[in-house]
């Protein structure tokens, strides 16, 4: 069996020689690739993809209502904040201090009562993710004065809550460089560490 | 290097890498009381987080827990602290609450936290093989036992050594409910004549604890009392040793033994002597104290000890007379603070005259307390084999066996065949499926001690408590559980749990009557605690009977000489065998041989020659009707005539231990009296050699002084150039590094060091340092962070051992920092030479620039790969390092961060001694001290500045932040 001359076969097809073909080809080959990888990295970059990453939650909680409306303060959910290196997501049992007694009549209350009555759990869908070889610890952070919304945005206005920073490396030295806006006024904080093992180990 | 990429990648080697860091991530987010569920819906990555129902009140996520329970090997137990993340056991330190441990234990008690999570463990219990419920299991026991009694047949228990009063009172409680059972309690670590002994010259088997803290001179004979497993004992030795140089006030350590020895090792004296030759030596020490006008105990005849003529002895036996004369002079001169020990393995005999000569200098009450201590309800090796031929002439109609695998460990294979033909049923109970498993047709699983309640008595008033730090990963039961659920269906009223039956017994025993602390209250601070004392009396002091010297004196004298003596000893990590399952403690070396993943037959270089061997030769060892086929190690320092061989090796079941290294049970004799030694072995090459999975391969210092080494005995010159550090500063091409805050350091006494190597196996379960296998360790590829380096000094007849712990020297100027072409290792502002895997991109420039060889490459996927249950065992504080990164000590910077983060929560500045790196943790020799150089009053500063001070390879201007504090040796002069 023969094999047809492809080159052949174009060279015919475009009337061009083989030589300009080639020429054609590669650079128009090299600029499709070139355009893939900076299109496609460009949108699938963390701070795109991350921020603004508001998943649908099991309970359509609401921290507009209560961290906003009803004011109740951040820790009292999150309450690692001052003792571990994680702020927490409250025990539903921590829910029920409120809704034994509150709200008993919606639905979505309805079913978080089932749910701590057959001890059961509810499994949140996670919107702030570090990777994992970086140990982020809040315990400076909050004692540092710093507000929780400095990362995590405007929580209180947040019907769904949505990641605010993109947690990438720049983000986390921007400020431990320049921390002076997110610090309290009359901080003697200057800088906060920079070296590596700060983070990760 | 492999260059045949398929070997390379060959099947087990490598397994696929986990999806983007899934199963980390879910690692990371079972953090807290939340527990995460990788999923792959919605955003890829990201996963879930679903916190605890009811949240458990005094946790916090991410925050560790402490409880203090306890653990028992062989005849010791240790009070440990379990630390807990989420409810996951992740590391295991000493309890510092126990008065004498002080919050030191094994090395072999923190890696079992790794034998919790070994996808080996039995998981449901087994009838013939099949998997079946706790309702079949106990369907096809109980009748067999109701049987039992109906007919008055007796059944037979067999288990480890019993320490529990609990348990204790469990097992008479089934016996009362099984008339007839009878209980044997056997290990085979435990020699027939220490336990005969002891019966002869005081008329009970209860052991004296020796007390090296009150111990100006020891001498010891072939007992490792500095080996791992006896953390106060060491604390006590070092507590005389020296904080400076030129303090003359030191004790003295003189050690007669045949293999080398970590005690051995540490000794200022060493003598090589064959172990049927120890007791002769005693007798003629006790001797040559008599004619010095020592009196002897009233019971015993001066004429007995005529034959044993030191000089004449020491000649024979090869040991340089001048200090053997020094130990006649130091015991003349320090009666009543001096200490003489035989090691378990000796012949009866050794022991008689060893209990003579500590009665002779006034020992017992002093640097011997048996005050404290309970008989140790021990069956010699003698026993068992007459309640072995009983049952093999079918007198029992069940055995049981509990914590013991006579299958493995009895040496005649014969009886033990005749044993199992013999018993009609037999069950076992414990965690894996081993060698006695087999032959059982109902195996019962065992939790582990991690899982189970329970109280072990230290001494007769001091009892541990054992409490649960994770409920059972699998449908098992606690050993104990399994006993009482027998007791029950045999109809005995006993409490409907073994909680309330420990619980129970402690109401009654040790509560305080009349106590105002109401039980429970006593409880929980029990719980809190783990250890309680218990008002009883002192037992009396035990009354030496000289009438078993005359016999003794006789063995002594009529020991075979000439021929070649086999020593079986145990092995440092995986013990008798019953580690072995532990990839830790096989790949950690032995600290003499630095031999991983096996046994070998240690020989000295005399014997050596003669035989024509070299290392990993293979030989044969014969006994009578038994042999071994064994690689040839040649040990420096090993008595000529003498072969050492570890036990614990050789198992035939367990995915780990299964064909590592081969079993010396087979060469031992149980009848002999002394099952350890057997005289007469026959050695003949093989005529092949294997790779051994040497840690260290060179041993020597070619006139360097990494370790630096002095004695007291050294002239006035050497001594004072222990002061002088004459190495010039070097220009350097960097500027200095600059420390605002601190500059972590660490100093490291090497005459408190006595290369132990629990540091090794605490750094490995803190920093998730991977095992790597036998064929990787023959590369070079170990991963350990922390090691223990061992260098001999001196002649190979019988050098000095030298230990140096090495880990990171975190320099200044370091030379790993300069080459790395990505910037993943660089310094940090606090002094620590900080590394980054995530950026590492595996070119090993760093590796080949240390001149320490700290730096450890994953040449393989060695743990990222790890599944549930084995990744459960690892510090969510510390990455989990993929393949292709380079990775290294850095100073737990994990404990690091966490103190100073606490430090700053509370307001307050850190405290020297607040952060403690897990090795320094566990030394219990208390050589290892962490701290910040930068704090002028820390004590690692002051230890700095030491006299004895001096970095190792300082001349090559790196500039370390580590300390070494030179050895110190009292000796004579010479070695021994």
């Amino acid at each position: 069996m023969t094999v047809p001359d492809l080159g052949r076969v174009f060279e015919r097809a475009f009337a061009l020689s083989r030589d300009r073909l080639l020429r054609i080809v590669v650079v128009a080959g090299i600029a499709a690739v070139g355009c893939t990888v900076v299109t496609v990295g460009w949108v699938t970059q963390p701070s795109h993809l991350a921020t603004g990453y508001a998943p649908r939650q099991p309970i359509p909680f609401s921290h507009k209502l209560h961290a906003g409306t009803l004011s109740i303060p951040c820790v009292y959910c999150h309450s690692g904040t001052t003792r571990s290196r994680h702020a927490g997501v409250p025990a539903v049992e921590t829910c029920m201090n409120c809704h034994r007694v509150t709200r008993t009549d919606r639905p979505a209350i309805q079913q978080l009562t089932r749910i701590h009555e057959s001890g059961a759990t509810v499994a949140w869908e996670r919107v702030h993710a570090l990777p994992a070889h970086v140990f982020f610890d809040h315990r400076p952070h909050v004692t540092a004065g710093i507000a929780c919304q400095t990362c995590h945005g405007d929580v209180q206005g947040m019907t769904v809550l949505k990641q605010h920073m993109s947690l990438r490396m720049g983000a986390c030295l921007g400020c431990h460089r320049n921390p002076a806006d997110a610090l309290p006024r009359g901080s003697s904080i200057v800088r906060g560490p920079e070296h590596c093992q700060a983070c990760h180990r | 290097m492999d260059h045949d990429g398929r070997r390379e990648f060959g099947p087990g080697k490598v397994e696929p890498p986990p999806r983007s860091g899934l199963s980390r991530r879910r690692f990371l987010s079972l953090m807290g009381a939340t527990a995460a569920l990788a999923t792959g819906t919605g955003c890829p990555g990201r996963g879930q987080v679903a916190p605890l129902t009811r949240a458990v009140e005094g946790t916090q996520p991410g925050v560790p827990g402490f409880y203090a329970s306890a653990f028992q090997e062989a005849l010791s137990s240790y009070s440990v602290l379990v630390k807990t993340r989420e409810g996951r056991p992740i590391h295991i330190e000493g309890n510092d609450a126990h008065p004498t441990s002080k919050g030191k234990t094994s090395l072999r008690a923190i890696a079992e936290v790794l034998r919790l999570y070994d996808p080996d463990r039995l998981a449901r219990p087994l009838v013939e093989g099949r998997p079946v419920t706790w309702a079949d299991a106990d369907g096809r026991v109980v009748p067999i036992l109701l049987e039992a009694r109906q007919r008055s047949r007796p059944v037979l228990l067999v288990t480890g050594a019993v320490r529990s009063p609990s348990t204790r009172a469990l097992i008479a409680d089934l016996g009362k409910a099984l008339p007839g059972m009878k209980h044997v309690a056997w290990e085979p670590t435990v020699g027939d004549g220490e336990l005969e002994a002891l019966a002869a010259c005081f008329g009970e088997v209860r052991r004296a604890r020796p007390l090296p803290e009150r111990a100006h001179v020891i001498v010891s004979f072939e007992a490792d009392f500095l080996g791992p497993d006896r953390p106060e004992a060491v604390a006590g030795f070092v507590s005389n040793r020296p904080e400076s140089a030129l303090d003359a006030r030191m004790n003295r350590l003189y050690v007669f033994e045949g293999g080398v020895s970590l005690t051995g090792a540490v000794a200022d004296h060493r003598f090589r002597l064959p172990p049927s030759r120890a007791a002769a030596v005693i007798f003629a020490l006790a001797n040559a104290l008599h004619g010095n006008g020592v009196p002897l105990p009233t019971s015993v005849d001066p004429r007995w000890l005529v034959p044993f003529d030191l000089e004449r002895i020491g000649r024979e036996s090869g040991a340089a007379p001048g200090p053997l004369m020094g130990v006649v002079s130091d015991l003349e001169r320090e009666q009543g603070r001096s200490l003489v020990m035989a090691g378990t393995a000796l012949p009866g005999e050794a022991h008689v005259a060893c209990h003579l000569l500590n009665a002779m200098l006034g020992s017992e009450g002093r640097t011997l307390d048996a005050s404290r201590e309970s008989p140790l309800g021990l069956a010699s090796w003698r026993e068992l084999a007459t309640v072995f031929k009983d049952a093999a002439s079918g007198r029992f109609a069940a055995v049981v066996f509990w914590g013991t695998n006579p299958a493995y460990t009895w040496p005649d294979a014969g009886l033990w065949r005749s044993v199992v033909a013999g018993v009609a049923f037999k069950a076992t109970i414990g965690s894996l499926a081993d060698e006695t498993a087999a032959v059982s047709q109902v195996v019962l699983p065992e939790n582990h001690w991690l899982e189970s309640w329970g109280d072990h008595e230290t001494a007769t008033d001091m009892l541990c408590l054992q409490q649960p730090a994770i409920a059972p990963l699998y449908d098992t039961l606690q050993a104990e559980e399994i006993l009482l659920r027998w007791a029950k269906a045999l109809g005995a009223s006993v409490p409907a749990s073994y909680h309330d039956h420990v619980k129970t017994l402690w109401r009654k025993q040790v509560w305080p009557s009349g106590s105002p602390v109401p039980f429970e209250r006593f409880w929980q601070a029990a719980l809190h605690d783990g250890v309680a004392g218990r008002e009883v009396p002192p037992a009396p002091a035990r009354a030496f009977s000289g009438g078993a010297v005359a016999a003794a004196a006789r063995a002594a004298a009529d020991r075979p000489a000439g021929v070649l003596e086999l020593i079986a000893v145990p092995a440092v990590g995986v013990f008798d065998g019953r580690h072995a399952n532990s990839g830790w403690l096989q790949e950690l070396p032995d600290p003499i041989t630095k031999l991983t993943w096996g046994n070998g037959a240690l020989v000295s270089p005399a014997d050596a020659s003669r035989y024509g061997l070299t290392d990993g030769d293979l030989v044969r060892l014969e006994t009578r009707g038994a042999a071994t086929d064994l690689p040839v190690v040649v040990q420096p320092g090993q008595a000529p005539g003498v072969v050492t061989v570890a036990m614990g090796y050789g198992r035939r079941t367990g995915a780990v231990a299964r064909g590592v290294g081969a079993s010396v049970f087979p060469l031992l004799d149980a009848g002999s009296g002394s099952p350890h030694l057997r005289y007469g072995v026959a050695l003949s090459p093989l005529g092949r050699r294997v790779p051994l999975p040497f840690a260290q391969r060179h041993g020597r210092l070619e006139g360097r002084d990494i370790v630096r080494h002095f004695s007291l005995a050294d002239d006035a010159d050497k001594l004072r150039r222990l002061t002088a550090h004459p190495v010039a500063e070097l220009a350097s091409l960097y500027p200095d590094q600059k420390y605002p805050e601190h500059k972590w350091g660490m100093a490291i006494d090497l005459t408190r060091c006595t290369g132990c190597s629990t540091c090794v196996i605490a750094c490995q379960s803190e920093n998730n340092i991977a095992c790597v296998g036998p064929e990787q360790v023959v590369k070079g590829r170990e991963m350990h962070w922390m090691r223990i380096d061992r260098y001999y000094e001196g002649g190979v007849d019988n050098p000095w051992v030298l230990f140096q712990p090495m880990l990171c020297q975190q320099c200044d100027n370091a030379p790993c920092e300069t080459v790395c072409p990505v910037y993943a290792t660089n310094h940090s502002t606090d002094g620590l030479n900080q590394m980054v895997y995530n950026r590492c991109v595996g070119t090993r420039y760093c590796g080949n620039n240390c001149p320490y060889r700290v730096r450890r490459f994953n040449f393989l996927e060695f743990t990222a790969s790890k599944r549930e249950p084995e990744s459960l065992v690892f510090n969510p504080e510390v990455t989990v390092r993929p393949r292709g990164v380079m990775e290294k000590c850095t100073f737990c910077i994990q404990r690091i961060q966490d103190a100073r983060q606490r430090a700053k929560v509370e307001g307050r500045t850190l405290g020297d001694g607040e952060i403690v790196p897990a090795c320094a943790a566990a030394c219990p020799a208390r050589a290892i001290v962490f701290g910040d150089l930068k704090d002028p009053s820390s004590r690692v500063a002051r230890l700095s500045l030491d006299e004895r001070g001096y970095k190792v390879l300082e001349e090559l201007g790196a500039k370390p932040s580590v300390t070494y504090l030179a050895r110190i040796s009292n000796s004579l002069g010479g070695r021994g």
